[in-house]
């Protein structure tokens, strides 16, 4: 008796911790998903009856296909740059453990600081031939106007590019946080068996934060998917046009407030939700990535 | 546990509806109020920041009478705005500046956000318009007025046509000839990477691109001889150098050629003048150089055809509880003469830019009357080109893109084309050649 009422305190308990987020969760997320849902497939110009009617128009969509091409180019550069450059200067940082680690971590975190349309007029400073620092070593390239370097083929580097420095900084410190995780123990044995630093950061330290780098996967794949803001500054601001409907949510964007079809800008979202969850749920389930918690409750009893 | 889960999304679920109740019935009692003319007289306005000035005039001018706000935002959200509006049935603006082409979207009957206009402002308004407003009329009647006109008009530098003893061209033969001899002399003839290859070529010489027919119905046909004979006339230019692929704002454009005052002459809009030739920050032509002449006319022609480049219309809320106030804010914001005197783009209501005119045409900046050639074209721009329900303004970003990136006139064309065909379809119009 006095068992079950214990338990039924920690359920109660555990219920009024989740309950805040819950209630986020309902208003920004359940309830938006699916009221989008619900536009969906309901009736706009060129599909009157609804159903998948404005699905399909967004698959026949001209410009569906090539942000489709744009949009996975992107992410092949993005996600391996993002896992590679931040797993790798993360364990740097926490392998040079000196006086100079927390300037260090300070600096990674500066270009995390120049993101959305600052961004895009830094990049474009650096990048513009008649402008940049660098004009020098763009001429030594043969290139001296500006859309040698803007134009549409060299755009998915450019926003990998402009992507990466953005949101590189950030998950440095998060990662370098993870490994401040390790217990000690674990370094100090593998310490005393011989292993030296790459034996250390790549057989001990790299598989221990494998569960926090999938779940940057997951997220920095769901920001990639939806790029937005590099695209849209660039073509609506200097160079008007030039990545017009480049990415999917420009597609969503243009086709809700320019063309007049809600019901097929939700349909976009809708794939672009479901692609998100699939994607994740794969990482999840082809990764232990929630063992651990399960493990550890085992433990318990 | 679970059913404890589903109380609680249940009971959230009932809380977030009661807030929505909450919030609806507050907004209509306000709306209602307006609507029984009991509460006092409200009007929001929603401008771009150039029109601000002209906003803040007219709300010092009704001040005591109508509760006016003002919304500065970009041009390009406004159709954002309204389309939100439209889904959650309240929060229209009562008035918006507008690119001249959103007055297809919001004549929608779909969208329906555009007041029509005809009972409500004087007829006298419109005449003073002298036809160049008509971009406004769809189904016979105002969905808009011209807040200015961007009618083109030929830009050329004195220095330069009396250092080489050209003359002013009044065709387009004539145009490329002239432009021609600027050959190996590092002048050109203007840039076409940008919106400025429409308003100033395509245009004036009627290719099909916006040729809306009737409600459902536009025409775009890159193989009319209208648009051939752009391609066959511009290509030899570009090939020579005197026609520069970049945009008119392009960096390296302002930088190698229009700063060093090698522009000798160039198609543009009205506005060019005090905006894109005069500032410092921008081409920066020093003072007595440069006139303004009338567009030449293509060949075959009878008469010499302005494209437009920009001339935003003022659209109102055909939704707003006072529709007599809307267009009365309106009339006063495209047409007061007082109050568009000091502004820099041409209005286009008679004694508006008579006033307006008054001012520059004896500046000392520019050689001779540059207005003489604005008022000329005033009622020559071609109303071939109408404004349509897909997003034509987004769709010459890929025209000047192609332009800068191929310098191939015809292919770009044909590229830019193809895709507005396909965005008119994708709003409901049937294309025809």
């Amino acid at each position: 008796m006095l068992r079950h009422r214990a338990k039924l305190v920690g359920q109660i308990n555990a219920l009024l911790m989740f309950l805040p987020y819950l209630v986020l969760l309902v208003m920004f997320a359940i309830v938006p998903i699916v009221m989008a849902f619900q536009v969906s497939i309901g009736p706009s110009r060129l599909s009157p009856e609804g159903g998948i009617g404005n699905y399909m128009f967004v698959f026949q969509d001209f410009r569906f296909l090539s942000a489709v091409g744009n949009v996975a180019l992107f992410l092949v550069i993005y996600l391996p740059a993002m896992l590679i450059v931040v797993a790798g200067l993360s364990l740097l940082l926490d392998t040079i453990k000196m006086k100079y680690t927390l300037p260090l971590r300070l600096a990674y975190l500066v270009p995390a600081g120049i993101s959305g349309s600052v961004a895009i007029l830094v990049w474009y400073f650096m990048l513009e031939p008649t402008y940049s620092p660098f004009a020098g070593i763009f001429a030594e390239f043969g290139i001296t106007e500006g859309v040698e370097i803007f134009n549409t083929s060299n755009l998915v580097y450019i926003f990998a590019l402009m992507a990466f420095f953005t949101g590189a900084g950030n998950w440095i410190v998060i990662q370098y946080g993870s490994l401040q995780s390790i217990p000690d123990e674990i370094l100090e044995a593998a310490r005393m068996d011989g292993a030296n630093v790459f034996q250390m950061a790549f057989l001990i330290k790299l598989p221990l934060i494998r569960k926090y780098l999938v779940y940057m996967l997951i997220l920095v794949f769901a920001a990639g998917l939806q790029i937005f803001v590099e695209p849209y500054l660039i073509s609506s601001s200097v160079y008007p046009g030039l990545a017009k409907d480049w990415s999917l949510n420009q597609l969503s964007y243009t086709l809700a407030f320019l063309g007049s079809n809600l019901g097929a800008a939700m349909a976009l979202s809708m794939v672009m939700l479901l692609v998100s969850v699939v994607v994740a749920l794969i990482i999840i389930y082809r990764t232990d990535f929630f063992d651990e918690a399960r493990l550890k409750v085992k433990d318990k009893k | 546990m679970n059913r404890k889960l589903i109380g609680a999304l249940v009971m959230s679920g009932a809380l977030l509806l009661s807030a929505c109740a909450g919030a609806t019935t507050t907004a209509e009692d306000s709306a209602g109020g307006g609507e029984e003319a009991t509460g006092p007289r409200t009007l929001l306005i929603y401008v771009d920041p150039v029109r601000e000035a002209a906003a803040l005039a007219y709300q010092a001018s009704v001040e005591g009478e109508i509760d006016v706000t003002i919304e500065v935002l970009g041009q390009e959200e406004i159709i954002a705005k309204v389309a939100l509006a439209n889904q959650t049935g309240e929060g229209w603006p009562d008035v918006t500046f507008n690119p001249s082409n959103n007055v297809g979207v919001f004549q929608d009957p779909l969208n329906g956000y555009a007041l029509n206009l005809d009972d409500y402002v004087d007829p006298a308004i419109i005449d003073g318009y002298n036809g160049s407003g008509d971009w406004c009329v769809i189904d016979g009647s105002y969905w808009c007025l011209k807040n200015d006109l961007a009618q083109t008009v030929l830009w050329y530098d004195t220095v330069i046509f009396d250092e080489l003893g050209l003359t002013v061209p009044t065709t387009m033969d004539e145009f490329a000839a002239t432009a021609l001899e600027l050959a190996g002399t590092g002048y050109v003839a203007g840039a076409i990477g940008d919106q400025g290859f429409y308003a100033g070529y395509l245009w004036p010489s009627g290719c099909p691109i916006s040729q809306v027919l009737d409600q459902d119905t536009v025409r775009i046909n890159p193989d009319a001889v209208e648009c051939t004979r752009v391609f066959e006339l511009v290509q030899p230019l570009v090939d020579a150098g005197v026609l520069d692929t970049r945009g008119s704002f392009d960096a390296g454009f302002l930088e190698d050629v229009a700063r060093q005052q090698n522009v000798a002459m160039t198609i543009g809009p009205s506005w060019w003048g005090q905006f894109v030739i005069r500032p410092e920050d921008s081409w920066a032509i020093p003072a007595g150089r440069m006139a303004a002449a009338e567009m030449p006319s293509w060949s075959g022609e009878t008469t010499n055809w302005s494209g437009e480049w920009g001339g935003g219309v003022w659209v109102g809320n055909s939704n707003a509880p006072n529709p007599q106030d809307v267009a009365d804010a309106i009339v006063y914001l495209a047409t007061d003469p007082d109050m568009r005197a000091d502004k820099v783009t041409f209005p286009g209501y008679k004694p508006a830019f008579e006033k307006w005119a008054a001012g520059l045409s004896s500046d000392p900046y520019y050689v001779g009357d540059v207005t003489a050639a604005m008022v000329v074209q005033a009622p020559k721009i071609r109303q071939d080109e109408r404004p349509a329900r897909f997003d034509l303004r987004g769709q010459l970003g890929v025209l000047g893109t192609e332009l800068q990136g191929s310098g191939d006139v015809e292919a770009s064309t044909r590229t830019f084309m193809a895709g507005a065909a396909e965005l008119a379809a994708g709003v409901g119009y049937t294309v025809v050649k």
